[in-house]
């Protein structure tokens, strides 16, 4: 396989314009809760209102009465249906299945525990307040430390246990390393539980055709194929007999990436209602029950010489996954993938990490762009801007003196990821240079003189990206993971392209037509993208982990690859050359140096399907291949640097600006990688100063509305300044790497960096993130600020 | 999260709707701009069995200047208050204020009245009609009664209002050419409710010293409330970063219950309290100097 | 309850419907007028997701009941372009690539054009100002500030 396929030329590389943009503009866009079907009716779950509590009995009879009620199922109704489990084959992992709707007990507010359908959604709701469940609290459990004490109620008392994870690895030869250090740094940080938030919550229509036993089930997901499978498992309904569609979906990053005991009822629900039935979540259960993110308590300790030189990491890294070990890849997910990045982009020879995951009274955790990567990235940035000032280093220095420097690509890490390429250094420098560095640190001084507290934070990052089967090794979830491309020329020369990835966002339709187009030398206006539909494409995975430009842009290369040269042997026999001697381009094939001995694209096409004797011996009509790719592991990165104010008074912060440098590779479209970047750092913005899931000691959920969950707005985000690096792949189609992550894994860092930078050495009492006012505050030392 | 079910009338005088609210007894609630009523319907923390929509009722949008007093109709929206010359010119502060309000979207619905009746104790306008020295004018039943702004709020979301009576208008005094304001706050975000907040007036006697102060807070008690302790303290002293400095820190003694919630502790809001104070006096200060 | 009888205009239709007094403006548009354009986000007032204009001002139809809107002329997404021509709102945004998964676009787009109607000319600050009630997940809201600002100079150049 070729990986010079995907050349840059008219359209790789260009900043084109969406074709997907017109019907979002106009309103034409129809996402779940837009899709209207004679007969539908409406599906509400009554949820818990207690973190942890016994279910003694369910009355649905209020409910049921109710006119316009269908029916109210709880557990019992559904006990056909196998309960959810991860499936990540990794040992030691104790896995903690849930019923799709909770039966006994209850373990996080908002765990779904009867489900109503009724005429609409108005009346579901009335409904769901009659159904009078008897609970009888339990005490709850909602720090993750908490958790692990022998004494803490249990959320799976069949486990025995609240931890189901833990394990301690060794890399490299750590105790020399400290015993070698002159100095040793420890450091605590407890990183934030926030999450994805997508502006479209989740939602689902089940549609059941009894007479042919056909499932099509429409949901706001990132993984139809994924899901259609799980649903056939789950349903029994043989697969081909179940069509997944996601429409529009408005915003996923990983929330929308998982099996949700919601879609199973529902799926359910369609099928023995013999109705249509449909399920848009309201924003206080998205914010409830969807999965949540990111938190986790990290101990880092680290070995360092005087020159700044890090010699050791250890870290134990506990992941509070709340109440189930979720299906997205457990309660794992967080601190395992944090685990495998804490070396970043520093040179380490010597890591010891304890996994640590542990199960409490909240939600369940799941996949939030740059999952675990986040946190990991927070705390080890923060840990050494620290040691760097503790050395008297500046922090730039001190990341210089451990970068792992661009000769020494490829760059095996004491994790076991290989780093093919990149710009470590170099992002540094210029970002650096960008954003006037040596001058701000000179006024940060005159300002500090004033009693002004300017800071200035460095987050230096390497993204793991292109979510094939290696990479996912590499990052410790040992999954095969792939997807394909089916390119298709028609009898009038016009292309169709159907993914597997899927788009909820990312402007696939655009940038993989603009690959199919540039391949096939077609105009991106002859290029049609198809995706989120299990009939469209035969199988695959879907979105998520930055994958979709890396192995969306290839396996649509390997397609348009071949089926280019099935038209130029086509066209050579119609011009009777040789194919080698054939050009297409803006839709024409010609004889390389005779321009004037050309066919439309059309013509060849025509030809192809409906005259037999352009065929060669054992060619098929159809102008048509798919393709499967399953790409290298490909390593993105970048640094992202954050200037701030912080009001010494009052603890609020006030960003400046924030510029980031990143390096992708070969850009299909650098108009949307920025897009993408803007929007990661936006959310990493609010992971570092506003958004937290705030729990009380009951497991009661205090932030379940947007009043109480604060997500930035245009206010709050400051000018960002994005440049590009680009360093292509040496290991993927084209060069490309990923980029939909870095944002949102190195921003929290930064600016956090920057708070912390502006209110040393006061930051050094700060463990807890988001930076709130009163948090800032309170480490400057709480005088009234008058 | 849709609303729970209610019938719903749109009476065209203010008889009409005093009528229907005395019928309808507790259960009944007005309905103003609705941008505080209606989500908490949605979220359905409240269950009136009917709404009384304001909307239509003559009279109650007017604005006018009546012998050194501005009379703002209950029904007056936001964003009016915002952009009228007349507010503009006679009692800017109260278009400063406004702009603290949520976003455009909401201000164009959300009503004065609704606001003052809703009684948020993190909201604006009650701190700005406290520090004013507003009446508020109630019709009800037994006719019409006029409420001087410190006995009207009495708590989270508790007003001097009866079941069956309507906030019908507000009578903001305007203060003497002498006068400075100022207002300020902190918010998580731009448009949220405030942390803290105060509202100030300072009146500059001939000698320059003080010689009038009105200092309101928001967002830290129960209700909005007048630091009383550090109006004294201002009044006869010259109009100095020291005075508001000495005045500032005792504005905290004015707060009896402080609130608390995941924004901001109660300690937080105290501790910022005397910053906002004197940032507002501060700004009230260059208002009164520059006239 | 007893239903309440209406008459709206919208995007230039006059509509005679009877409705349920609980029923939001933006259920009604979406559910009994079949504009799916405005988009629920949160269904409290807070994400501007449902904006729509209400006598050409910018207003969140979850925090309307329908029977409210009697009399009120309504333009939501779906009566921005014209003869299938975009708005130069709708054009700028997607000249400037501000909308990623769309499901905020038609609240901000509508916002957007609420704000240039009454200042043609606005500071970034003023724009960041007028957009602080709508919430994007996707953007960073740069190129949405962007995208306002390249709207105001094309309306401008064209009067
Ligand atoms: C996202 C968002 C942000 C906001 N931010 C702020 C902010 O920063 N600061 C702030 O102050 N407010 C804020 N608000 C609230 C907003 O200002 C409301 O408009 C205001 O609180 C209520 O006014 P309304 O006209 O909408 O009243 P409604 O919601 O209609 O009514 C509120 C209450 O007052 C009663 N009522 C209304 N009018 C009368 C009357 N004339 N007589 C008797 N009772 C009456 C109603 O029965 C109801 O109980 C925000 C709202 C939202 C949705």
């Amino acid at each position: 396989m070729s990986l010079q396929i995907l050349p840059r030329g008219k359209w790789v590389g260009a900043r084109v314009k969406r074709v997907e943009d017109p019907r979002f503009l106009t309103g034409e866009a129809r996402y779940l809760a837009d899709l209207q079907i004679p007969g539908t009716v409406h599906a509400a779950f009554v949820r818990s209102p207690y973190g942890h509590a016994r279910i003694r009995r369910i009355d649905t009879s209020a409910a049921r009465a109710l006119p316009g009620v269908l029916a109210v199922f709880t557990a019992e109704d559904v006990a056909t249906l196998p309960p959810l489990a991860s499936g990540l084959p990794i040992e030691g992992l104790k896995p903690t299945p849930q019923t799709v709707l909770a039966k006994d007990k209850v373990r996080f507010v908002g765990e779904a525990v009867a489900v109503v359908v009724a005429e609409n959604r108005y009346i579901a709701e009335d409904a769901a307040e009659l159904v009078a469940v008897d609970y009888e609290p339990l005490p709850a459990v909602t720090d993750a430390e908490r958790a692990m004490a022998p004494d803490a109620p249990l959320l799976h008392e069949d486990l025995g246990t609240n931890v189901v994870y833990q394990k301690v690895i060794t890399l490299g030869d750590v105790d020399g390393a400290f015993a070698q250090a002159d100095r040793i740094f420890r450091r605590r940080f407890h990183t934030n539980r926030f999450v994805a938030a997508p502006m479209e919550t989740r939602g689902c229509l089940s549609v059941y055709e009894r007479s042919s036993g056909h499932l099509t089930f429409y949901s706001s997901t990132q993984m139809p194929h994924m899901l259609r499978l799980f649903l056939s498992l789950f349903l029994g309904i043989p697969e081909h007999k179940v069509r997944v569609i996601s429409p529009e979906v408005g915003g996923g990053f990983g929330q929308k990436m998982t099996i949700y005991p919601e879609e199973v009822v529902i799926a359910y629900l369609g099928k023995v209602l013999g109705r249509p039935v449909k399920w848009v979540e309201d924003r206080r259960e998205n914010l409830a029950a969807a999965t949540h993110a990111k938190e986790q308590i990290i101990e880092l300790e680290a070995a360092v010489r005087n020159d700044g030189k890090v010699l050791g990491l250890k870290a134990r890294l506990i992941g509070d996954g709340g109440a189930y070990s979720f299906n997205t890849a457990s309660a794992l997910i967080e601190p395992l993938a944090a685990a495998g990045i804490i070396p970043g982009v520093y040179d380490i020879q010597a890591y010891q990490h304890e996994v640590i995951a542990v199960c409490t009274n909240k939600a369940p955790v799941g996949a939030f762009r740059a999952v675990g990567w986040t946190a990991a990235q927070t705390a080890r940035e923060l840990f050494f801007d620290e040691i760097a000032r503790e050395l008297g280093l500046d922090p730039a220095e001190f990341r210089r003196r451990n970068v792992i420097t661009s000769d020494q690509f490829p760059y095996t890490t004491i994790t076991g990821m290989v780093y093919d390429s990149g710009s470590y250094q170099e992002s540094l420098e210029r970002a650096l240079e960008l954003v006037g560095y040596e001058e701000l640190r000179r006024r940060q001084a005159e300002l500090r003189q004033q009693g002004r507290y300017l800071g200035i934070g460095i987050s230096l990052y390497v993204e793991p990206t292109a979510w094939g089967s290696e990479i996912a090794l590499q990052a410790g979830f040992p999954f095969p993971s792939h997807d394909n491309a089916t390119v298709t020329i028609d009898p009038t020369g016009k292309v169709r392209v159907a993914v597997s990835v899927h788009s909820h966002g990312q402007g696939h339709e655009t940038t993989l037509a603009q690959v199919a187009a540039e391949i096939l030398g077609v105009s991106i206006d002859d290029v049609i993208v198809e995706h989120g539909d299990t009939d469209r494409a035969p199988w695959g995975m879907g979105t998520y982990a930055s994958r979709s430009a890396v192995i969306g842009g290839g396996m649509v290369a390997l397609a348009a690859q071949e089926v280019r040269e099935k038209v130029l042997r086509v066209a050579s026999r119609l011009l009777e050359v040789a194919p080698e001697d054939l050009e297409i381009q803006e839709g024409n094939v010609f004889v390389r140096g005779a321009p004037d001995r050309s066919l439309s694209l059309f013509q060849v096409a025509f030809a192809a399907y409906l005259d037999g004797r352009v065929r060669a011996e054992g060619e098929e009509p159809l102008l048509s291949a798919t393709k499967f790719y399953d790409p290298r592991a490909t390593y993105s990165n970048g640094c992202i640097v954050t200037v701030c104010e912080v009001d010494g008074e009052t603890g609020t912060v006030h960003l400046d600006k924030i510029v980031a440098v990143e390096d992708c590779g070969t850009m299909l479209n650098p108009m949307i990688v920025e897009g993408q970047v803007m929007g990661a750092i936006a959310q990493g913005i609010g992971g570092a100063l506003f958004e937290a899931m705030v729990y009380d000691e009951n497991g009661q959920l205090l932030t379940d509305t947007f009043v109480t969950y604060a997500l930035p707005t245009a206010t709050e985000v400051p000018e960002l300044i994005i440049e590009h690096l680009e360093t292509p792949s040496p290991v993927t189609i084209g060069g490309i790497k990923g980029i939909g992550e870095g944002g949102l894994l190195a921003t929290p860092a930064s600016v956090a960096g920057a708070v912390l930078d502006a209110i040393w050495p006061a930051g050094r009492a700060i463990e807890q993130l988001p930076l709130t006012p009163e948090r800032v505050l309170r480490a400057l030392g709480g005088e009234l600020g008058v | 999260m849709k609303p729970p079910a209610f019938a719903y009338e749109r009476p065209q005088s203010l008889h009409e709707a005093l009528e229907i609210l005395a019928r309808e007894g507790a259960e009944a609630r007005p309905l103003a701009g609705g941008q505080s009523l209606i989500p908490m319907l949605a979220l359905r923390l409240a269950r009136p069995t009917l709404l009384v929509d304001l909307g239509e009722i003559a009279g109650l949008d007017e604005l006018s200047l009546d012998d050194g007093t501005l009379v703002a109709g209950a029904m007056v929206r936001q964003r009016r208050l915002e952009r009228d010359p007349l507010v503009a010119h006679h009692l800017p502060l109260l278009a400063a204020a406004t702009r603290l309000v949520g976003h455009p979207a909401i201000r164009n619905r959300g009503t004065l009245g609704g606001s003052l009746a809703h009684a948020d104790p993190s909201a604006e306008y009650p701190a700005v009609a406290l520090a004013l020295e507003a009446e508020l004018v109630i019709r009800g039943p037994g006719g019409e009664r006029s409420v001087p702004a410190r006995e009207f709020f009495l708590g989270p979301f508790t007003t001097a209002l009866a079941d069956g009576e309507l906030l019908t208008a507000v009578r903001f005094p305007l203060p003497s050419a002498a006068t400075g304001w100022g207002i300020a706050e902190v918010a998580r975000r731009h448009g949220d409710f405030a942390l803290a907040g105060a509202v100030t007036l300072v009146e500059r006697a001939a000698d320059g010293t003080c010689a009038r102060a009105a200092i309101a807070l928001f967002g830290v008690a129960t209700r909005p409330v007048r630091a009383t302790a550090a109006e004294q303290a201002l009044v006869g002293q010259p109009l100095t970063a020291e005075t508001f400095h000495e005045a500032a820190v005792r504005a905290t003694e004015a707060i009896d219950e402080p609130l608390s919630d995941v924004h901001g502790s109660a300690v937080y809001r105290k501790q910022i309290v005397p910053v906002v104070v004197r940032r507002a006096l501060e700004a009230a200060a260059q208002r009164v100097q520059a006239t | 309850m007893e239903r309440v009888p209406i008459t709206v205009t919208v995007n230039g239709r006059r509509i005679s419907a009877v409705v349920e007094p609980r029923m939001t403006l933006a259920d009604f548009l979406r559910e009994e007028l079949g504009l799916t354009g405005t988009k629920l986000g949160c269904e409290h007032g807070v994400c501007g997701s449902c904006t729509v204009l209400w006598d050409g001002a910018a207003v969140r139809s979850c925090l309307v009941l329908a029977a409210q809107a009697d009399g009120a002329t309504i333009t939501t997404i779906e009566g921005l372009a014209t003869d299938g021509t975009l708005h130069p709102v709708q054009e700028a945004f997607w000249e400037a690539h501000a909308l990623q998964c769309g499901f905020c676009t038609p609240g901000m787009v509508l916002t957007a054009v609420a704000l240039l109607a009454e200042n043609p000319n606005p500071s970034e600050e003023e724009i960041r100002e007028a957009l602080s009630g709508n919430l994007c997940r996707c953007t960073g809201y740069q190129n949405i500030v962007r995208a306002v600002q390249l709207a105001a100079r094309h309306e401008r150049a064209d009067t």
